[in-house]
């Protein structure tokens, strides 16, 4: 039994791209390869936000009604529910002038139990190192 | 249509083979949501269920319903029962 690390590390924009809502569903979607692999062994998925991509764990996100598109709230919402570690640098939200109250750190209201973490930038190194596979978005 | 899965045991089978007929301990609906999502949701309903716990699927992704989740219950060892509607499906699978 095994259980590969896979970071996925979002630095773009929420919306005028699709990096960032990728690097979600790609992270949220490897919690159901396990499927497809060998008697016990399992993937462990991380997200980190750093740079730009901040900005797509803030609350209240209006795509719909500016873009016409589905919000990246719902499935941020969703790593958080399946217990995904989600980090957020720390430095970048100071950058930004974004405090945590501004930000999407759990998702009680659909069951989560599990908190984003808002992170000095050394950690996310730390977990870049850490991981078996590395991909950045 | 009802496409059934089990373990290996002919005691398992026979209660595998009426878990539409009990009340589901509980309803998951992720009826317009596609692959990934039927199955991590499941994934975490079936975390929280109790054990011997029937949870009840509503789904209409084709490649959830027919190959991931029935896929999934078969790894684990789970009792499942594949339930055809007519554009959906009704999936029960029980936790051991």
């Amino acid at each position: 039994m095994a259980t590969k690390k896979l970071l996925f590390v979002a630095r773009s924009l929420p919306y005028k791209t699709e990096a960032s809502r990728l690097a979600l569903t790609h992270a949220i979607s490897s919690q159901s390869v396990e499927i497809y692999l060998k008697d016990g062994d399992l993937v462990e998925g991380t997200i980190a936000f750093i740079g730009d991509g901040v900005l797509n764990c803030l609350k209240n996100q209006q795509a719909m009604k500016h873009y016409g598109i589905t919000s990246i709230e719902g499935h941020m919402k969703n790593t958080l529910l399946l217990d995904m570690k989600v980090m957020v640098c720390k430095e970048d939200l100071d950058r930004f002038g974004i405090k945590e109250d501004a930000l999407l750190m759990d998702a009680e209201d659909i069951g989560g139990e599990t908190n984003a973490q808002i992170v000095p930038y050394s950690e996310i190194q730390k977990e870049m190192e850490s991981v078996d596979h590395l991909l950045f978005c | 249509m009802t496409i059934s899965f089990s373990a290996n045991t002919t005691e398992e089978d026979s209660k595998m083979a009426d878990l539409k007929s009990q009340t589901p301990t509980q309803t998951l609906d992720v009826l317009g949501r596609v692959c990934p999502y039927p199955l991590v949701l499941t994934k975490k309903a079936l975390e929280k269920l109790p054990s011997g716990g029937i949870l009840k699927i509503l789904c209409d992704a084709p490649a959830s319903a027919e190959d991931s989740l029935p896929r999934f219950a078969q790894d684990k060892g789970f009792p499942i029962e594949v339930v055809k509607l007519e554009d959906s499906w009704e999936i029960f699978i029980q936790k051991p």
